[in-house]
């Protein structure tokens, strides 16, 4: 499913990511990489806060919806 | 010998503190990611022969956004002889994604383990002996903050210099990757068998090979087309066993590798999430309700500390800024004072030249440069503290209608203050379509240097109406300028999606208040130097083209004049032709005369010297022969209680009680007839501010601009639209307003 259908709080496995190259780029540099558990750990009005690696990371719900997850 | 040291890391990770201990240079520390958006350059400050390099956060070396080239750019191409790392120890799991990577270009390296401290009370323990042996770099633990450990650490960065030791090779890569790289690293040296090293190439071969793995277009873009082919197809061929994305599996390997590190030699006192106080005011601050509305009371109350005359709604009471404005001003009038008593029996023209060019020139700008100073303090402290990354965030979903993403809002607030640091600050956008259009609503902002023009205006064509209001309806009319203008360009000239948020949340820290000062000082700096040099020689230039013309120099004035001064009235002046010739661009805004087309064209230089170029070439309307005229008809009680001592009319003091007070209140309906007769209506007030807000930023502004651009011919596009975009708003605005009135 996509990280935008995660409840909050819940923690899930990357499985892929459906958007451009250069984003998946970006997103791998800062922990995002399949295999890697992701936590749910705020929701604003913009999109979500996610904890990765021990950092949490802000993105719009667009970017959100195209990590896949499980 | 002397040597280059680089200091690379995250955003975030304390870089540019590092950098301030080594060198005692007074940069900002930021908590917003990409303080640095250009390197900087410092000496260490126990040994001079060693300079120090703070290059821009990246989180790896396959850059993404433009600060992020800079840092790679350098480390590859400068190749410094020694970069120090800085990891953030409690954040070292993703900190070690570039570590790696670093690693990989076989550039001497020292990895400095950062905020030891914080690791320690969170009851972590990071083995750092344990790391060195496995990534076989010295790895030092600091904190950078209170300087522990720096003495160390430099001294192990200068050995690693002086030795240039060959990395140790590590195992990251499976079989399949390997195979890869060392391929097309083979295919680069081939053909490349030049006088240089054979060591040299085959290092920076295999760096790009790996590169080249990982689809790096730029790399790739420098290949001739025989070997770009010849490289694609090993890359294909490699990717049939990495399920088709290589690029993904050397991230995954790179990670598992780092995991594999962590797990040996970092001990961590708590598995899995735990909420920290961050996450609370999180939980508040970016709360989908409160969000908005506590962003406003925030903006609210900077704007009321930097701008309000009635401070906390107390009638009266002046804000910090406007009360540190006051306090200069009134300090400049003091020395003005003093230089006029010591130049009085000075000849006209040098008099003129002092009291009338640099001294009012000056004079106009001394009063807001504490205005910007306080705003920058506001702003630097909501950088420092962590929430401008939020309110990045939170305005993401406003902005993404207009277009742009929220980290636009940065450069946005910024031009409030200046043009020059905003400009500066749209580097850190993702995209270059966000980057260019940020660049060019930017200037539409009513910078700090525009206030003055308002003010002016404002209390001289609006002194009957709601002076805030007006004031206000500026500042409301350029946020829907901007908003409108980034749809237009979005809409018809870029056409693609706006770009993704995704953005790193850094921990809320209480910023020092040493931190704060110094951020605020860096930005003004550029402000008041801009204001030191450029506006100094353009008022005295300012004062000669108004006060000569051709007979200056040929005799006629010397002859014609009884007492032989050689300068002519305003009037006849070379500036009055040239803006003569010029004025009739501006009749259907309303303001087609010589005089306020020179402002306009004087506004370029700085926005400041709008007020300037007008208060020199309308003096005629505060002249000392007006002024004793106006004060006339009030007797000795009434000017006591303007302010002249014992109700005694007095010429000097005449000129501050008049500006400050009758004229600012509007009091004398007779006031600037000159200016009023070039400027008729209040519709052509009004456009003329409009015109100002709106058009060509300062030099320096669109110096900035080109520096981001990167070329001409979108820096004169920029220009161009905001030209374009201030003719017509003010056209319309003269317009409808003449038909209202």
């Amino acid at each position: 499913m996509s990280l935008m259908m995660v409840p909050l709080g819940e923690t899930k496995i990357v499985t892929e990511f459906r958007g451009k190259d250069d984003m998946k780029r970006h997103l791998q540099d800062l922990g995002v990489v399949k295999g890697e558990k992701i936590q749910v750990v705020g929701e604003t009005s913009s999109g979500l806060i996610l904890l990765i690696k021990g950092v949490r990371i802000a993105l719009n719900r667009g970017l959100a919806s195209l990590i896949i997850v499980n | 010998m002397d040597y280059v040291i680089a200091l690379a890391g995250n955003p975030n990770s304390g870089k540019t503190t590092l950098f301030n201990e080594l060198t005692g240079s007074k940069q900002h520390v930021g908590n917003w990611p990409g303080v640095t958006v250009d390197k900087k350059e410092g000496v260490y400050k126990k040994d001079k022969n060693i300079k120090i390099l703070d290059l821009p956060g990246t989180y790896s070396l396959s850059p993404y956004s433009a600060e992020e080239i800079i840092a790679r750019d350098y480390i590859v191409k400068n190749k410094p002889d020694v970069v120090i790392n800085i990891v953030d120890g409690t954040n070292i799991e993703r900190n070690l994604y570039l570590t790696l990577q670093i690693a990989e270009t076989k550039i001497p390296m020292v990895v400095a383990m950062n905020m030891m401290d914080e690791v320690e009370s969170q009851g972590d323990k990071i083995d750092c002996e344990k790391l060195k042996n496995i990534l076989g770099v010295p790895v030092i633990p600091i904190v950078a903050r209170n300087g522990k450990g720096l003495d160390k650490l430099m001294a192990e960065a200068v050995k690693v210099a002086k030795d240039k030791p060959l990395g140790k090779k590590l195992e990251v890569f499976d079989e399949n990757i390997s195979n890869a790289v060392n391929a097309i690293s083979e295919l680069l040296i081939e053909s490349n068998n030049d006088s240089s090293s054979v060591k040299a190439i085959s290092t920076e071969a295999q760096w790009k090979a790996i590169k080249l793995v990982e689809n790096d277009e730029i790399v790739s873009s420098t290949l001739s087309d025989n070997k770009r082919a010849a490289v694609e197809k090993i890359v294909r061929e490699a990717e049939k066993n990495a399920d088709g994305d290589t690029e993904a599996k050397i991230a995954d390997l790179r990670y598992q590798f780092i995991t594999k590190t962590v797990n040996t030699a970092v001990k961590k006192s708590k598995k899995g999430y735990v909420e920290t106080k961050s996450d609370k005011i999180d939980k508040i601050l970016t709360n989908r309700f409160l969000a908005l509305p506590i962003f406003a009371i925030i903006m609210y109350l900077m704007f009321a500390i930097t701008f309000s005359e009635n401070f906390l709604l107390i009638e009266g009471l002046p804000s910090p800024g406007v009360w540190l404005a006051g306090l200069a001003e009134g300090l400049w009038g003091s020395f003005a004072d003093v230089v006029d008593g010591l130049i009085a029996n000075a000849s006209p023209v040098v008099y003129s030249l002092i009291m009338d060019g640099v001294i009012e020139g000056l004079g106009a700008i001394i009063g807001f440069i504490p205005l910007v100073w306080v705003l920058y303090l506001l702003i630097s402290f909501l950088e420092d503290c962590g929430y401008m990354a939020r309110i990045a965030f939170v305005m993401d979903r406003i902005f993404r209608r207009f277009g742009l993403s929220g980290r636009s809002f940065i450069p946005l607030l910024m031009g409030f203050g200046c043009g020059v640091p905003a400009v500066m600050a749209t580097r850190t956008l993702d995209s270059e379509k966000d980057r260019t259009i940020t660049t060019i609503i930017t200037a539409f902002m009513p910078c700090g240097a525009k206030l003055p023009i308002f003010a002016m205006f404002v209390s001289t064509f609006f002194a009957g109406n709601n002076k805030t209001l007006v004031t206000y309806s500026l500042y409301m009319l350029s946020i829907v300028v901007a908003i409108v203008v980034s749809l237009i360009l979005n809409k018809f000239v870029y056409k693609s999606a706006t770009s993704n948020f995704v953005m790193e949340l850094p921990r809320y820290r209480v910023p020092t208040i040493k931190s704060i000062a110094i951020h605020g000082w860096e930005k003004v700096k550029g402000f008041a130097v801009k204001a030191g040099t450029v506006i100094f020689i353009s008022t005295i230039l300012i004062w000669l083209l108004s006060n000569f013309n051709i007979n200056s120099f040929n005799g006629v004035n010397a002859a014609n004049n009884e007492d032989g001064v050689i300068m002519a009235e305003m009037d006849d002046s070379f500036l009055a032709s040239v803006g003569n010739a010029v004025a009739p661009v501006f009749k259907p805004l309303g303001f087609g005369e010589w005089r306020p087309t020179v402002g306009v064209a004087t506004g370029w230089i700085a926005k400041e010297m709008v007020v300037v170029t007008l208060a020199q070439l309308y003096d005629d309307d505060v002249s000392p022969e007006y002024l004793e005229g106006y004060f006339s008809q009030y007797n000795q009680e009434e000017l006591e209680e303007l302010g002249f001592e014992d109700g005694q009319y007095d010429e000097e003091a005449a000129f501050d009680i008049y500006t400050e007070g009758i004229l600012w209140e509007g009091e004398d309906e007779n006031a600037l007839s000159t200016m009023k007769d070039d400027i008729k209506t209040k519709a052509a007030a009004y456009s003329y501010m409009v015109f100002n807000l709106l058009c060509m930023p300062c030099f320096a502004a669109v110096g900035a601009t080109k520096r981001e651009l990167k070329s001409w011919k979108l820096t004169g596009a920029a220009v161009g639209t905001q030209m374009l975009t201030a003719y017509i708003v003010a056209f319309v605005v003269y317009t409808v307003g003449s038909l209202i009135a």
